[in-house]
């Protein structure tokens, strides 16, 4: 599977190798990479703005790359022009030409090869026919309706025989019923001429319908590629989670016993555990249709997770919606939401045959059990601002980028006073936020010693991160570093570059086993984490290469990984301690727990 | 068409602006029109036909529309090539460009002629240049062209514009990924979807180039017979007191104006039928 960064296999219609695409130094397009199968039809979801057009325009050639290698069907494309890339491409605007006829449309690319007028005339009869057309072609586009003008220029894109079909947002400007129709029209067609397609969407429902493949896109990232069921009934990160499909996100705590809420263990199907051997908070997805509701807890057939006040039912056709407050009960399940925790509602659907079972109304107290959980492999869960005061503290849980992180990761921020760091403390959950400054090395020491996994230091005002260096001074701590820099990443726009550093005067003949380790880390992070990184070999003393590497641009952003704390802690006191200084995230993973959960993932 | 409102119409008051514009359309231009024919048939027919066929109105004439045709071509070219910058690139200084298409339009023509003489002629700063290549650019019908394209520009640059503005860059990405060729979208493309706004701005270019006065006289020398364009030799007639004359030469342009500006706009009408038929 290592070979997939240097050869192309040769039944990838389409394979992008690490493509980025950059707007004013902003990557709109971060590092994708993508393999498409001969015949697939792939779906590249994402919101607007993540980049899934630019994307698609730079397979088709329009848009130029900064980064990256495009291949096609085994040829390297990434430098042809789009003329000769023999693709072809729809439109969300139909993009018809209004001043020829749907016949001259539909021959222009045939004309441009100068094919002879016979066999243009018999073509176009063809592909009429397949879009279900016939008869229409002395029409001007003006005469046609919105869905036969996309249908048209469906036929256009697919006259001169193209290796692949491109579709950009192809149905956006159609109404639902016309849209179902052609929806079902591409796809016959698509199977019938067994093409590659790649269609861009923001509709999770159209994914659905067409996909064999969907790719999930978000700030430029391919955060997740799979079949649509595994996609739905399996995430990885919080944004697959809750763009495909509603979801609720639960904060819960997983330990050797298995996933608890509060002090209540449900079953829920876990990947393994982010930090073998210690109790963590982890989140968990339930779905809106997995939600039992029942009067009283026992009464429920499914596992009890807190109970809640109706607070809104609609009537949506086949299926009743509803939102439940959760009652504040210290066994209940923490809930995450856009807003504050406090006005975060459980969504809830239920079919006919289950309202007809239980009618509710609003106001009514019940009791919600799930039937199915799926906990997100995410080491990040939620963000604790610490700080000598709660006034600080919440200064803190406002930094521009802890709020940014937060509420892209759909996650909240508490606070924790931590009085001159003396008290014993109650157990930390999530990842601790503290202030940078002089203080910042002994704080982390601290809260490390005292039960935090991860310690994001934060100078004042941060920048939102352009580049994330990726450390770990020991492999024992590579596995969880990385898993911590993937979900880091997935939330922010910024390239990741892992630094790798050999101690100066080392052998050149030792050099073989520093860049292994490189390409290694490469492989993990893409193929566990579906992060793609640079990487960069120093040559040095690990500290002042990291510090110089910061210091080279601006906004950058370190993520360190650490087994030995009283001796990172005293390497690193200066840049912690910097003016103004860098948001570093400290992962420290106890060797021997680290090393086991390595050896088990192996 | 419709000429009365049966329905209520969100805009009141369609009596009163057709009322308006008839009135306004008649006082200003189609009286005055009427007084020139009329003055022009206050002479005899033999005599009416003598003015208009002389020698040197005729040679006037091809001067006039030939130089203007020229002209408004030319702009066609430029004008199209100047707004095709202005709206498809991004470059320092072209607020400042945009600014100073609109010059021609401000300018007192004579200002505009007597400065073109001055960088033209033999002496001036290109005709210095150009006279040992044996071009004569000031008083000669190159120096008319030369004016007539000047204060012409503008009409097809902002015309233009809006029509390049909307060329959406998608046509030209699907003829792209169709194996079309920058010329071949061009010419397949861009020039049919631009041209009823390219024949416009043409139209307005000719039109107000036949018309002009003041800043073709300063250049023309307007020699008898070699540079004399038909509005000065109307002024001419008038200087001489021969008013009838004048008049029967001004409605023998009006009559060919009107007959190319009506070949223009029906060329326009079929582009656009053919264009777009019932939205």
């Amino acid at each position: 599977m290592a070979a997939r960064f240097f050869a192309t296999r040769p039944f990838m219609s389409i394979a992008l190798d690490q493509v980025t695409k950059r707007y004013q130094d902003q990557p709109v397009v971060n590092d994708v990479s993508i393999e498409v199968g001969e015949g697939e039809f792939f779906v590249l979801l994402g919101p607007s703005g993540s980049g899934k057009s630019t994307l698609l325009r730079a397979i088709a050639g329009l848009t130029g790359i900064d980064h990256g290698r495009i291949s096609m069907h085994g040829r390297d494309v990434t430098h042809v022009r789009a003329r000769d890339r023999g693709v072809g491409l729809v439109f969300q605007n139909y993009a018809l030409f209004r001043h020829m006829t749907v016949a001259d449309n539909i021959e222009f690319a045939l004309r441009v090869r100068r094919m002879k007028r016979v066999e243009r005339v018999a073509r176009r009869k063809e592909l009429l026919k397949l879009v279900a057309l016939e008869g229409l072609d002395e029409r001007l586009p003006g005469q046609l309706s919105g869905g036969q003008q996309q249908r048209v220029a469906v036929a256009r894109a697919l006259a001169h025989k193209p290796q692949v079909l491109l579709l950009d947002e192809p149905f956006g400007a159609l109404d639902a019923k016309i849209r179902e129709e052609l929806r079902r029209t591409i796809r016959e067609v698509q199977r019938e001429l067994g093409i590659t397609t790649v269609l861009v969407t923001h509709d999770q429902e159209e994914a659905f319908a067409l996909a064999d493949t969907i790719g999930v896109m978000n700030h430029g990232r391919l955060l997740e590629v799979g079949h649509p069921h595994d996609l739905y009934a399996q995430p990885a990160t919080r944004f697959v989670a809750t763009f495909l499909g509603a979801a609720n996100l639960l904060l819960a705590r997983q330990g050797a016993d298995g996933i608890r809420f509060g002090a209540t263990p449900v079953t829920a199907e876990a990947s393994e555990p982010m930090y073998a051997g210690r109790e963590h908070e982890v989140v968990a997805v339930l779905r809106p249709e997995e939600v039992e509701v029942a009067q009283t807890r026992e009464q429920l057939s499914s596992d009890y997770i807190a109970r809640g006040a109706v607070e809104e039912i609609a009537f949506t056709g086949a299926l009743e919606r509803l939102r439940v407050r959760l009652l504040d009960e210290p066994c209940a399940a923490q809930l995450l939401g856009s807003g504050s925790a406090a006005e975060a509602r459980v969504e809830i659907t239920r079919t006919q045959p289950e309202r007809r079972g239980l009618p509710l109304r609003a106001g009514t107290q019940v009791a919600l059990g799930a039937r199915r959980l799926h906990v997100l492999p995410t080491p990040i869960s939620s963000f604790l601002a610490c700080a000598p005061t709660e006034a600080e503290a919440e200064e803190l849980a406002r930094e521009p980028l802890l709020e940014s992180l937060s509420t892209r990761m759909k996650t909240r921020v508490s606070v924790r006073a931590i009085d001159g760091l003396k008290e014993t403390p109650a157990p930390l959950a999530g990842v601790a936020a503290i202030a940078g400054g002089d203080k910042a090395a002994a704080t982390v020491e601290w809260l490390l010693q005292h039960g935090a996994a991860e310690v994001l230091v934060l100078p004042k005002n941060a920048p939102s991160p352009t580049r994330v260096y990726i450390h770990w001074s020991d492999e024992a701590v590579r596995r969880a570093t990385l898993a911590v820099s993937a979900s880091l990443l997935r939330h922010v726009s910024a390239e990741a570059v892992y630094l790798g550093i050999v101690p100066e005067g080392s052998p050149a003949t030792g050099r073989a086993a520093p860049m292994r380790k490189l390409l290694d880390a490469r492989v993990e992070a893409q193929q566990r984490h579906g992060l793609e990184m640079r990487t960069e070999l120093a040559i040095g003393e690990a500290v002042s290469e990291i510090t110089r590497n910061l210091s080279a641009g601006s906004a950058q952003m370190l993520v360190l990984g650490i087994t030995d704390i009283t001796q990172a802690v005293t390497a690193y006191r200066n840049l912690l301690a910097a003016q103004p200084g860098w948001p570093v995230l400290i992962v420290f993973r106890q060797p021997d727990v680290g090393l086991r959960a390595t050896e088990h993932a192996a | 068409m419709k000429v009365g409102q049966r329905e209520p119409n969100v805009i009141p008051g369609f009596g009163i602006t057709l009322g308006f514009t008839t009135f306004f359309l008649s006082a200003i231009v189609l009286i005055p029109l009427a007084a020139l024919i009329l003055k022009a048939a206050g002479m005899d027919f033999s005599r009416f036909v003598d003015v208009i066929t002389s020698p040197r109105a005729l040679a006037s004439y091809r001067l006039s529309f030939g130089a203007s045709l020229i002209a408004a071509s030319m702009n066609m070219v430029f004008g199209f090539a100047l707004a095709w910058t202005l709206v498809r690139y991004d470059f320092p200084g072209r607020k400042f460009v945009d600014a100073i298409i609109d010059m021609p339009f401000a300018l007192p023509t004579a200002v505009s002629g007597i400065a073109l003489t001055a960088v033209f002629a033999g002496n001036g700063w290109i005709g210095q240049y150009l006279e040992p290549l044996g071009i004569k650019v000031a008083y000669t019908w190159i120096g008319i062209t030369v004016a007539l394209t000047l204060i012409g520009m503008p009409f097809v640059v902002r015309t233009v514009q809006p029509a390049i503005a909307e060329v959406q860059r998608d046509l030209e990405d699907a003829a792209e990924t169709l194996g079309a060729g920058r010329f071949y979208v061009f010419r397949r493309i861009i020039v049919p979807t631009v041209l009823p706004a390219l024949l416009t701005g043409f139209t307005l270019a000719f039109a107000r180039a036949v018309g002009e006065y003041g800043s073709v006289i300063f250049i023309a020398g307007n020699m008898p017979m070699k540079t004399e364009i038909t509005p000065y030799l109307i002024v001419i007639r008038l200087e001489e007191f021969d008013y009838a004359g004048a008049a029967a030469l001004g409605c023998v342009m009006l009559a060919i104006s009107f007959v190319m500006l009506l070949a223009i706009n029906l060329l326009q009408v079929w582009g656009r039928k053919r264009m777009m038929v019932s939205r």
